[in-house]
């Protein structure tokens, strides 16, 4: 009894200490893009502290905005290396969560989830940035919010619309580098619509332009009503 | 004999549930227990089929996925262009239509982005805003 519970615990020793281990520096990466910067890029760590060669077999991303890839397909006992991860950032927006899960052939971690997180540097916030009035609806000024970002020197802003119909008014909000820009359509009667071009102060030599959207649509489309049963005298 | 046997089966059966428990625990924080998108959100292929000439198809792929191919009648929304592709989407957006973003499969998590930022950045919030269950993926096999 006693062989054969040594001779198991030798096994278990044996496949472990043969076993081989990717180990990653980190496996949570926050990045911190500059104004203007099109994509974040994060590099994931990782060494090969076993004693067998590590295979990947597949480095997917949870997004088609981020681009993932291997330095190689097997790494040796021993080797280091590190997958690149590449966030497009786009139009986006605020903190970005975006996950690459590496499979390998390591059985006892064959799935690794690597996480980059992006903090996208705030220019100007626009909350909301659409406006709509339903036709017949009244008319009142609806608001629309700009905040600038703690990077984001701009003093005043200039509001234009497209469409001389939809009344605009800027003022500043009680807070600093905060503006409420109302937004009031002179009619509902009838769909319209309006770009609103939004022209901060900053950056002095060429200031950078941000748009919001407003219109007045049409009546929602209602299902026909039920036709009551005539109730009987 | 037998119920030794058993005992030790047991016995191993309950060693390997032991590390499984203590991730669980380590990791209570980090691992999603529910889906992303609520189920009052999302909406099947055959759903929205049924919606007929309701439905306003937004398209939220990078846009070498969408001109290789698309569902017919969908426009384009991404966050790659969404400064330009919004105000082409207001231009085809009514009120009452139920708006259906899909990305390419049931994994990606695109669709949902754009969804979350219609409902968010839009006064009155956009109603009648979903997700579809697996994307494009699923709008081929429903398509064969």
């Amino acid at each position: 009894m006693k062989t054969h519970f040594f001779i198991g615990l030798f096994s278990l020793c044996l496949c472990a200490s043969l076993r081989a281990e990717l180990k990653w520096d980190q496996t949570v990466l926050e990045l911190h893009p500059g104004l203007g910067d099109k994509e974040a890029v994060g590099h994931f760590k990782y060494q090969n502290v076993g004693k067998t060669p590590v295979r990947f077999k597949s480095v997917r991303t949870s997004c088609g905005c981020t681009a993932a890839q291997s330095q190689t397909e097997e790494v040796p006992p021993g080797d280091k290396g590190e997958i690149t991860a590449t966030f497009k950032i786009g139009d986006r927006t605020g903190t970005q969560i975006k996950t690459v899960t590496v499979e390998t052939d390591d059985a006892s971690h064959a799935t690794t989830v690597l996480t980059l997180k992006s903090v996208l540097p705030e220019m100007l916030v626009l909350n909301p940035s659409f406006v709509f009035w339903t036709a017949g609806e009244e008319a009142k000024p609806k608001t629309i919010v700009a905040k600038a970002g703690k990077d984001f020197a701009a003093k005043n802003l200039t509001v234009t619309s497209s469409n001389p119909e939809f009344l605009i008014k800027v003022e500043p909000a009680d807070s600093t580098g905060q503006w409420k820009i109302n937004v009031q359509p002179k009619q509902t009667a009838r769909a319209m619509a309006a770009a609103l071009t939004i022209r901060p102060d900053f950056p002095k030599d060429a200031p950078k332009m941000f748009y919001a959207n407003a219109s007045v649509t049409g009546a929602p489309v209602m299902p026909p009503a039920a036709v009551k049963a005539p109730v009987p005298k | 004999m037998k119920s030794r046997a058993a005992r030790q089966a047991l016995l191993l059966v309950a060693l390997a549930f032991l590390p499984g428990i203590g991730q669980a625990i380590y990791f209570r924080d980090k691992v999603s227990w529910q889906s992303p998108v609520p189920a009052s959100e999302s909406v099947t292929v055959a759903q929205a089929r049924a919606w007929g000439g309701d439905v306003l198809w937004v398209d939220a792929r990078p846009d070498a996925e969408f001109a290789s191919d698309h569902i017919p009648g969908a426009v384009p929304l991404n966050e790659d262009r969404w400064n330009e592709l919004f105000p082409q989407f207001l231009g085809t957006w009514a009120q009452g239509k139920k708006v259906v973003v899909y990305c390419s499969s049931q994994s990606c998590n695109l669709s949902r982005d754009v969804a979350v930022r219609l409902r968010k950045q839009t006064q009155p919030p956009m109603p009648n805003v979903f997700v579809l269950e697996g994307g494009w993926e699923e709008w081929l096999k429903t398509e064969k």
